[in-house]
């Protein structure tokens, strides 16, 4: 779903290096290191906000470069680390946005999209509150509802900047747990940044650390362990 | 569904109150013209009929005006509100009025007209708009946040606020004067002969701006949201800019610069309508505002026998108190 072949990530200087890595459908990645690591310029690099240092990066085998804004959306949804919520923004409308790649210059919404919508709302059980406006929410439910809005935008990869950072506990869990079920049952790539180590190996997550030494992303082994991680992505 | 309903229930009855004051403002002056005056000025003309010639001369230009600068005005504040992520933002928030003042204060100051017409006022300010909106849009080619680009529009206004005033050392008394009165702004200078082209405009601009609903809607969650829904920012900054220019170029052209309509309607219309869709939001604005200036001026005719108010006085002292009202409601 998402190649990289020798790529470079920083701004000025590297920051990441992945010299080779696949990253497929149906799989969700906790992208794991330091502050300052280069977690978010990679995310940015991957939405194409950022462009690449150095090698090149293939989404479904064509090459990053050469998708249009348009095209891109149709392939990569986004999810900010916060939604603050917009006055007068019911949930719905927000959800609906999300199909903006695909609707006509008006924003008329069809069939397809209508169901798209109330498919993500389905999915992530928000029927409840739908009618409710985005800035009346709590911190949890809005970022289920950000969450939706990349659902209904139905591409095969989803990232996420630090989905979990401004949540309680519980609402940790259960929002990786979501992000699971939604990958597996929705056959999509998903990539996510956080700082939950111990959320992510309880979880059957994909972990991806940036070696604080030589700056390479390591795709982990599936048993590795708390203090591996700590070794190679914060030197502790 | 519930919020449709209630939607379609305010639309009924902002065209209502919108029906009641143009036809306040229709018998709100000195001079009583009955209706069917007003309908034999249109269709039956008789020139040598007094209450005929003031209805097609003065009145239903002078209406015509009301309607289009507050509908348009308040549109363009909504965009630039928009655009700019902003409440305080308005239709001049780029400097768009500066252009206007500038270009008029030199023909009016200098003698120096640009063009020797017989309405050599309009045309430089028609000018000046333009020239300042395509700074604007220069400007917004190259400037990355949409903050800068606030500051070089405030920073505008200053710089031409500036040559403004040495002009005005050096004028005379009279020039002065006529140069003051225009910056008060007024609905009755336009001519019946000058509404084909002004209500033109303005239908352009309000198709034109059915291209902006889309935009705008995904552009209320922010700049790098709207990007990675696919959104080409500068494309949509040049054509919102645009836009607006035309409107409050147009506008501010007939009418000097109105104060607070642009500021203070599109604000009334979001928490009226209590949505973020742009494209009802734009049919509200166009009620409201109308219905906002049709007052306003009706208002100022009915006292005419009385006071001379001019309009930008006048706009200001009911919006402003509004705008309060309704940030205080906001706040609770």
């Amino acid at each position: 779903m998402i190649t990289f072949n020798k790529c470079e990530i920083g701004y000025k200087s590297v920051l990441v290096r992945i010299p080779e890595l696949n990253l497929s459908a149906g799989h969700i990645y906790a992208l794991i290191g330091a502050n300052g690591s280069g977690k978010s310029t990679l995310l940015n690099t991957i939405i194409n906000k950022k462009s690449l240092l150095g090698g090149e990066l293939f989404i479904d085998s064509k090459s990053h470069a050469t998708f249009s804004a348009k095209e891109l959306a149709q392939k990569i949804a986004y999810v900010e680390s916060k939604f603050d919520g917009v006055e007068y923004l019911t949930v719905e409308q927000y959800i609906s946005l999300g199909r903006a790649p695909y609707t006509d210059a008006f924003g008329r919404l069809g069939e397809d999209d209508i169901k798209a919508i109330s498919d993500a709302i389905t999915i992530l059980s928000l029927n409840s509150f739908k009618d409710k406006y985005t800035l009346n929410l709590s911190d949890g439910e809005r970022q289920l509802v950000a969450i939706a809005r990349a659902l209904a935008q139905a591409t095969p990869i989803i990232i996420l900047d630090e989905p979990t950072a401004f949540l309680d506990y519980g609402n940790r869990i259960k929002l990786i747990q979501t992000l699971t079920k939604i990958a597996l049952q929705e056959n999509k790539c998903i990539v996510f940044s956080s700082h939950d180590i111990e959320l992510c190996l309880d979880s059957s997550i994909q972990i991806l650390i940036v070696n604080q030494q030589d700056k390479n992303l390591e795709l982990c082994a599936s048993d590795i362990t708390k203090k591996e991680i700590l070794r190679i992505g914060f030197g502790i | 569904m519930i919020a449709k309903k209630r939607n379609l229930f305010l639309y009924f009855v902002f065209f209502l109150i919108l029906i009641i004051s143009i036809i306040g403002h229709l018998f709100s002056g000195q001079i009583n013209i009955s209706f069917s005056d007003y309908f034999d000025s249109i269709f039956n003309f008789d020139s040598e009929n007094m209450n005929q010639l003031i209805a097609r001369e003065f009145r239903i230009p002078r209406l015509t005006m009301a309607l289009i600068a507050g509908a348009g005005l308040s549109i363009s504040g909504m965009f630039m509100q928009t655009l700019f992520n902003n409440p305080l933002a308005g239709p001049y928030v780029l400097g768009i009025n500066s252009g206007s003042s500038l270009f008029v204060a030199f023909t009016m100051m200098t003698g120096l007209s640009f063009f020797q017409t017989d309405f050599g006022i309009i045309t430089s300010a028609l000018i000046g708009a333009l020239v300042f909106g395509f700074i604007i849009l220069a400007f917004s080619l190259f400037v990355k946040s949409h903050i800068s680009l606030l500051l070089i529009g405030l920073m505008l206004g200053s710089f031409t606020g500036a040559i403004i005033s040495i002009l005005q050392t050096f004028s005379s008394a009279q020039e002065l004067k006529s140069f003051t009165i225009w910056t008060m702004g007024s609905l009755q200078h336009v001519q019946l002969s000058q509404l084909p082209i002004i209500s033109i405009i303005f239908i352009l601009g309000i198709g034109l701006s059915l291209f902006l609903i889309k935009p705008l809607n995904i552009l209320v969650l922010g700049e790098k949201s709207s990007v990675i829904l696919g959104l080409n920012i500068k494309t949509i900054r040049i054509a919102t800019i645009g836009i607006t220019a035309l409107f409050a170029g147009i506008i501010t052209a007939f009418c000097g610069p109105i104060a607070f309509v642009g500021l203070a309607v599109p604000n009334i219309v979001r928490s009226v309508f209590k949505t973020q869709s742009h494209g009802k939001l734009i049919v509200g604005n166009i009620f409201i505002g109308a219905t906002f200036l049709v007052i306003s001026d009706a208002i100022i005719q009915f006292l005419e026998q009385w006071i001379q108010l001019p309009i930008n006085a006048f706009t200001s002292i009911i919006g402003a108190p509004l705008l309060i009202l309704i940030v205080l409601k906001r706040l609770k």
